[in-house]
């Protein structure tokens, strides 16, 4: 038959007072189950029901670290799980569809009763590891592949401090030696990182190669003009350099 | 019935032709009135012709006019004609370019207002925004708290309340914010979170008295501790510290706030909250403020806010 002895549970939240109204209405809805660990983080959390092997373990969603998603997908399996969130849209409405339960902060006692009433008939079973749902929640929640994410600032030197510039306040970046100049309507910074790799991080949309040394914000431009010598040169607004376009990239300023 | 209009139309026209003597002044008088309305439109509309064309034509105009009353022999007041419609040109032409100017001037401000207004409101409408998170997270602390202590539930939730008052926008009292206010706000959120984040956060605030008068924008300082501690020391598991400083540097208001949690991602979406800051500097000081963020070479990260000094009126 069932074991005999109390079941138990581990509690991660990484706030104490989140994790002591947990454990006040499970006490209140479920006298017998016995709370053998706090965690404050993902880690810990994994750490202790590897350690402890609890029956239950209730994951807060948000939690540095890992979050309560990725220590589900951590634990895969070796307990059964309750997550427990404040506002997670995303995460609801895929629990609702799924095997998984969850509360809502701040617990109420009638939805606490109902979650343990599951949890008594789910533990007639091993527990289920959701490996499908976890992986679609994890996505979701912005843990997993993500469509292509570009430089939104650039991380640079700027006298003695290191400056995160935002992309929208640069004008050109342009090779020089052995380092690559930020030009901002204010200041210039150096930064290590070559043209070469740079254009690769950078929104296709937000900036345009025009020359092997040069990389220009589009909306910064103000006008393409022609040299003497007839070749096409950039003028950026907030600036007094004019960026020659080599002929590999006439073609982006073409006339309409 | 149909029939009888055109005999009322034929009776009123025979009334006009038979007039009696008795209205006849009244005649004349009416159509003297209507001269002079005649008149008077035209002189104005000459009066507006001669402000509106260039002295070339004007001269060009007056030189064909005396060839005209030379040929036909009167060119005397031809002459007249063109002196006086030359000193109008000179008065009626400077009345008319100021009030041109100053149409001009006022729609440009109209339309900048109107864009600084919609701008205004769109950003209020952003910073409004109370993250769910937060207010559920923080009425479920108090909840926790009500059960077991609760005179420092009372405190949460009346810090909680000074938080809302500061983020609805409707709410803010004063329409030059000072930077004392701005700190006394943050420190409501402060508060909130010390409380819910116990050691993982420890707050520091170093501005000196003399500059809580300062002038200093609404909501921005408050979306830089909200930053600092979401993005920073939240995501890390043993906290850190908050720190906001302010100093005066040649004119220049510097209100900083440091955090030494998990630092700055480069690829990280801007976040609305700091392109918010932006955006509302440019608005607010046309260029002459700025949002500097800068690496710690501790690690975390430090964003200032660099604002023109000002005392705000008492």
């Amino acid at each position: 038959m069932h074991p005999v002895s109390a079941p138990t549970a581990v509690v991660a939240d990484d706030e104490r007072l989140m994790r002591e109204q947990i454990i006040a209405s499970l006490k209140e809805a479920w006298p017998e189950l016995l709370v053998v660990a706090e965690a404050s983080n993902g880690h810990e959390a994994v750490a202790m029901v590897q350690d402890l092997e609890p029956d239950i373990v209730f994951l807060d969603i948000s939690m540095p670290g890992l979050n309560g998603i990725q220590a589900a997908q951590a634990l895969a399996g070796r307990a059964h799980v309750v997550f427990v969130t404040a506002h997670d849209q995303y995460a609801i409405s895929a629990f609702e569809h799924g095997a998984v339960d969850y509360l809502l902060k701040p617990a109420e006692a009638a939805r606490v009763a109902l979650t343990c009433q599951r949890l008594r008939e789910r533990l007639k079973q091993a527990p289920d590891p959701m490996n499908d749902l976890l992986a679609q929640l994890s996505q979701r929640l912005g843990g997993g592949v993500k469509p292509r994410e570009y430089m939104r600032w650039v991380q640079a030197s700027v006298g003695a401090n290191i400056r995160m510039i935002p992309t929208s306040d640069i004008l050109f970046f342009r090779a020089e030696d052995k380092y690559t100049r930020v030009q901002t309507q204010g200041f210039e910074a150096l930064i290590r990182k070559p043209i070469k790799e740079l254009i690769d991080e950078l929104d296709p949309n937000e900036f345009w190669q025009i020359h092997r040394a040069t990389v220009v914000r589009v909306d910064a431009v103000e006008q393409v003009s022609r040299n003497f010598r007839g070749k096409q040169v950039v003028h950026v607004k907030g600036s007094t350099e004019k960026l020659e376009v080599s002929r590999t990239f006439n073609h982006l300023f073409k006339q309409m | 019935m149909n029939t009888d209009q055109p005999g009322a139309a034929t009776d009123k026209a025979a009334d006009r032709v038979t007039g009696g003597p008795a209205t006849q002044p009244m005649g004349i008088r009416q159509a003297l009135r209507e001269i002079r309305k005649g008149i008077v439109v035209m002189w104005w509309s000459f009066f507006d012709w001669l402000a509106a064309i260039s002295w070339k034509a004007l001269l060009l105009v007056s030189f064909l006019s005396l060839l005209l009353a030379g040929i036909l022999r009167h060119p005397t007041p031809v002459f007249f004609l063109i002196i006086v419609s030359i000193i109008i040109k000179v008065i009626a032409g400077g009345k008319r370019r100021a009030e041109r100017i100053a149409t001009e001037a006022t729609k440009r401000a109209e339309t900048e207002q109107l864009g600084r207004t919609v701008l205004e409101a769109r950003m209020e409408a952003l910073q409004a925004q109370i993250e769910p998170h937060f207010l559920f997270n923080t009425l479920a602390s108090i909840d926790q708290l009500i059960q077991t202590d609760p005179p420092r539930a009372s405190r949460m939730q009346q810090s909680l309340i000074r938080y809302l008052r500061s983020a609805m926008p409707q709410m803010r009292e004063s329409r030059r914010p000072s930077l004392g206010q701005q700190l006394d706000l943050c420190g409501a959120f402060l508060e909130i979170m010390a409380v819910r984040m116990e050691g993982r956060l420890q707050p520091v605030v170093r501005v000196p008295e003399g500059l809580r008068s300062a002038v200093f924008p609404s909501m921005m300082l408050q979306t830089l501790v909200e930053n600092a501690i979401k993005h920073g020391l939240e995501a890390k598991p043993e906290g850190g510290r908050l720190e906001i400083g302010a100093e005066v540097v040649d004119g220049q208001l510097l209100v900083h706030v440091i955090d030494t949690g998990v630092g700055f991602m480069p690829k990280a979406e801007g976040g609305v909250g700091l392109a918010n800051v932006r955006e509302r500097l440019k608005v607010l000081y046309n260029g002459r403020a700025e949002l500097i963020i800068t690496v710690p070479p501790a690690g975390g990260t430090c964003a200032t806010i660099k604002v023109p000094y000002e005392i705000a009126p008492a």
